[in-house]
């Protein structure tokens, strides 16, 4: 009875147990290390992340239309829902484009059309900027880049958009 | 352009393309209990209100600090402490000084003033945060903006 009672003997269990609690440590310190080590990839990146903008894409057309759409934002002092605006439309290949409405001037809101003296391009009210539709400025207006261009996701028929980015570069 | 260090930065280098200033004036007491959080919310409002004006037509615009004042009387005194406000200000190449208010009291000192006034009728009570508001504030912002623009041209 007793000599089934003692498989373990004092020797074994001492080990099992230093191992154990020795490896529960080792852990404890290990897994936040790791988690260190790792944790750009888990961090959710609230800025690179793309936002359902509720819209159909089969609602947009060849003609640029203005979305508008909140997103979460952080600073260091407050968290706030900042509005952003694209204006939208469907290029000669059927491919989504999404332009930054703000002007490479000095930021005015530029509009599809926004002078009757131009139409088919975007216009800055305040100094005159132009663009053409796909957002390249006109010459000698006082913008010197084209429009920023959002990067952009089509997921079961919806337009997702992120941030905006330099052409060129995007 | 707004009153912080990165846009005033901004339009140290940009001076010649900003031209018009907008000056939102609202009321400070705290002498009239039942009043306290009118005008406290109108504030509020106008503030949004002047911003979203700016965030509109950043590039030529530069919205200044908000003006206070005692509002149980406007007296010449004040009219003539926003005049000092706008002489500072048009000592700079600005040409356009616009003044925002929801206070009724300023229409009657109007000609006084060295800008345009633009007198909103005040909206009293409301939750600042509701979609009513928003889609409110976006339209006056609108007209607003066409009211300036038109200005401009």
């Amino acid at each position: 009875m007793s000599e089934k009672k003692q498989q373990v003997s004092r020797r074994q269990f001492l080990n099992y147990t230093l191992t154990g609690v020795g490896g529960f440590m080792a852990a404890g310190m290990l897994v936040p290390m790791l988690r260190m080590a790792v944790d750009p990839v888990l961090q959710p990146s609230a800025a690179g992340e793309l936002v359902n903008v509720k819209i159909a894409v089969d609602d947009l057309t060849n003609e640029p239309q203005r979305v508008d759409w909140k997103i979460d934002q952080v600073d260091a002092w407050y968290e706030s829902k900042v509005d952003k605006a694209a204006w939208v439309y469907k290029d000669d290949n059927g491919d989504v484009v999404a332009l930054s409405p703000i002007c490479k001037h000095l930021g005015c809101f530029v509009s599809w059309e926004g002078s009757e003296e131009f139409p088919d391009q975007f216009y800055c009210p305040c100094h005159g900027g132009r663009y053409t539709k796909d957002g390249v400025n006109v010459p000698h207006t006082p913008p010197n880049a084209p429009l920023d261009v959002y990067e952009t996701k089509i997921k079961d028929g919806m337009l997702f958009l992120g941030e905006a980015k330099p052409q060129g570069e995007a | 352009m707004q009153w912080v260090k990165q846009d005033l930065q901004q339009y140290i280098q940009a001076k010649e393309y900003v031209d018009t200033v907008i000056i939102p004036l609202i009321p400070f007491q705290l002498s009239q209990d039942a009043s306290i959080d009118i005008g406290a919310f109108q504030g509020e409002v106008l503030t949004i209100f002047t911003k979203e004006i700016e965030k509109e037509l950043t590039g030529r615009v530069l919205l200044v600090p908000n003006y206070y004042y005692l509002p149980s009387e406007i007296k010449d005194a004040e009219v003539k402490r926003l005049n000092l406000w706008v002489k500072e200000i048009t000592a700079q190449p600005f040409k356009h000084v616009f003044f925002v208010t929801f206070d009724a009291k300023w229409k009657k000192h109007e000609q006084l003033l060295d800008g345009t006034l633009i007198w909103l009728p005040g909206i009293k009570t409301g939750d600042i945060h509701s979609q009513e508001m928003r889609t409110f504030v976006n339209d006056q912002v609108n007209q607003i903006s066409e009211l300036i623009k038109s200005y401009w041209s």
